[in-house]
């Protein structure tokens, strides 16, 4: 997904007089998703029976709706002072947030149009439910923008929109990476903000707990949604498919946060620390369905994981040189990536044998 | 369907777009039924539709469907999975050093 910055005069120009003018907007953003298809009749073959008591308790469960309260501002939430602020540490803490609104607003992108165009009544209610949650998430995060001057546009609907594809699975084994992992995120900043109240520079940070509770039950939906066709779990290439994207997951995340440094030093987070401590949890928790766990303290997977950052921000440095010795080092900056990525793929599993009850609840 | 021609096809359409503090959303519903499949193009015609603070936008509107040839269909099935970490809320921005 990408962000493209316009104007702020455009924005203005093209809304006229319903545009934001109370949040003092200087800069905006327009979010720019992607749309999907994949192939729906094959969803409508699901069939949760194998798992359906454990199913039913998830959906009763999402339709009572625990966190429809939590999303509101209340005297909990307090001024921050954005003029005071350091400039790089804004900039990063807008990028963060402009990230996760963004994240959340694919996200139920995604979940809307797989409930619209399915026909089973389990998926399509599960998706429903999922996309409240992920647009209700979109709106606070957006909020928070406003406040810090960054104003979203949503008129990317009249601009050309490709719709590219995801085969079922890959929705299954990404998304629920990405919501566990999301969880194991936000409770890992939690926690640590628990026991250093004085580096909580946002209020944001204070809504993480039962947020993140979000993330863990859209998790668990799909770990349910994995247990109805052990193949998709059990079979030697979905084995080595389910490899690819924890692997692809942590060293994405691992290159990402290394390039917000101002934001994780202002809450005192180490950020090899923090990346370690989120793959653990993510990978222990995973456990519940995947057969293997990733071996992040190999001795070659910290090295490996900084090569990696290392090869990306030559990859950048060279894009900015440009000419034929840019494309020159690019090249070779990827390359070295893509062995990097290489090395981390090859390294032995820990293997392991999921739990005959696949649900868990929120431990950490 | 053709190995290299595109079909295109205008279907009306609804539009919502909410930009209020309880949801933040945008969406597109075709009103005939019509379906996108991998590889195909969609522009809704007209200005674009911004909802202010606030504001629940719903507006009917045409959309132009660019419907993909056999190739390029292909060719997202084929390579469209790849762009799934996208749905990660930290695998977005394209900048290394912000």
């Amino acid at each position: 997904m990408n962000v493209h910055a316009t104007t702020h005069d455009e924005l203005a120009a093209e809304m006229g007089d319903s545009f934001d003018t109370n949040a003092m907007a200087q800069e905006s953003t327009l979010l720019n998703p992607r749309f999907y298809t994949t192939d729906f009749d094959e969803m409508d073959r699901i069939d949760v029976s194998p798992v359906r008591e454990e199913w039913d308790i998830l959906i009763a469960q999402m339709k009572s709706d625990p966190n429809k309260g939590h999303f509101k501002k209340t005297a909990d939430w307090d001024e921050v002072d954005w003029d005071g602020m350091d400039p790089k540490l804004k900039r990063e803490l807008v990028d963060f947030l402009v990230s996760s609104c963004t994240a959340e607003f694919s996200g139920c992108v995604l979940y809307k149009e797989m409930k619209r165009r399915g026909n089973n009544k389990d998926i399509c209610e599960l998706f429903n439910y999922m996309a409240r949650d992920e647009a209700r998430h979109a709106g606070f995060i957006n909020d928070a923008l406003r406040e810090a001057g960054v104003a979203v546009n949503l008129g990317f609907l009249t601009k050309a929109k490709k719709y590219t594809y995801f085969r079922p699975k890959f929705i299954y084994y990404a998304t629920y990476i990405s919501e566990k992992i999301g969880y194991a995120r936000y409770i890992t900043i939690y926690r640590h903000l628990e026991q250093n109240p004085e580096k909580r520079f946002h209020p944001i940070f204070k809504w993480f707990k039962e947020w993140c509770n979000d993330e863990f039950s859209h998790g668990e939906a799909f770990a349910l949604l994995m247990r109805t066709d052990p193949k998709l779990t059990q079979s030697f290439t979905n084995k080595l498919w389910i490899k690819f994207f924890l692997t692809a997951v942590f060293a994405t995340m691992y290159v990402r946060d290394h390039a917000r440094p101002e934001f994780h030093k202002a809450l005192g987070v180490d950020i090899d620390w923090y990346d370690q401590e989120v793959f653990r949890k993510t990978g222990e928790i995973a456990k519940q369905v995947f057969p293997m766990e990733l071996d992040i303290d190999h001795p070659a997977w910290m090295p490996t994981l900084k090569k990696i950052e290392r090869a990306f921000r030559k990859m950048e440095a060279a894009e900015k040189q440009g000419g034929v010795g840019g494309k020159l080092a690019k090249w070779s900056a990827m390359a070295s990536a893509g062995m990097g990525f290489a090395r981390l793929y090859v390294m032995p599993v820990k293997k392991s044998t999921p739990p005959a009850s696949v649900r868990l609840e929120p431990a950490y | 369907m053709s190995l290299f021609t595109r079909k295109v096809e205008q279907v009306p359409c609804t539009v919502e777009v909410s930009h209020r503090f309880e949801a933040l959303h945008a969406h597109v519903r075709f009103n005939d039924g019509s379906t996108i499949e991998p590889g195909d193009e969609v522009l809704v015609q007209g200005p674009p539709v911004l909802a202010g603070w606030g504001e629940v936008i719903t507006e009917d509107r045409t959309a132009v469907i660019t419907r993909a040839n056999a190739l390029e269909r292909l060719w997202t099935r084929l390579t469209g999975d790849f762009e799934v970490m996208e749905l990660c809320e930290f695998s977005f921005s394209e900048e290394i050093t912000l």
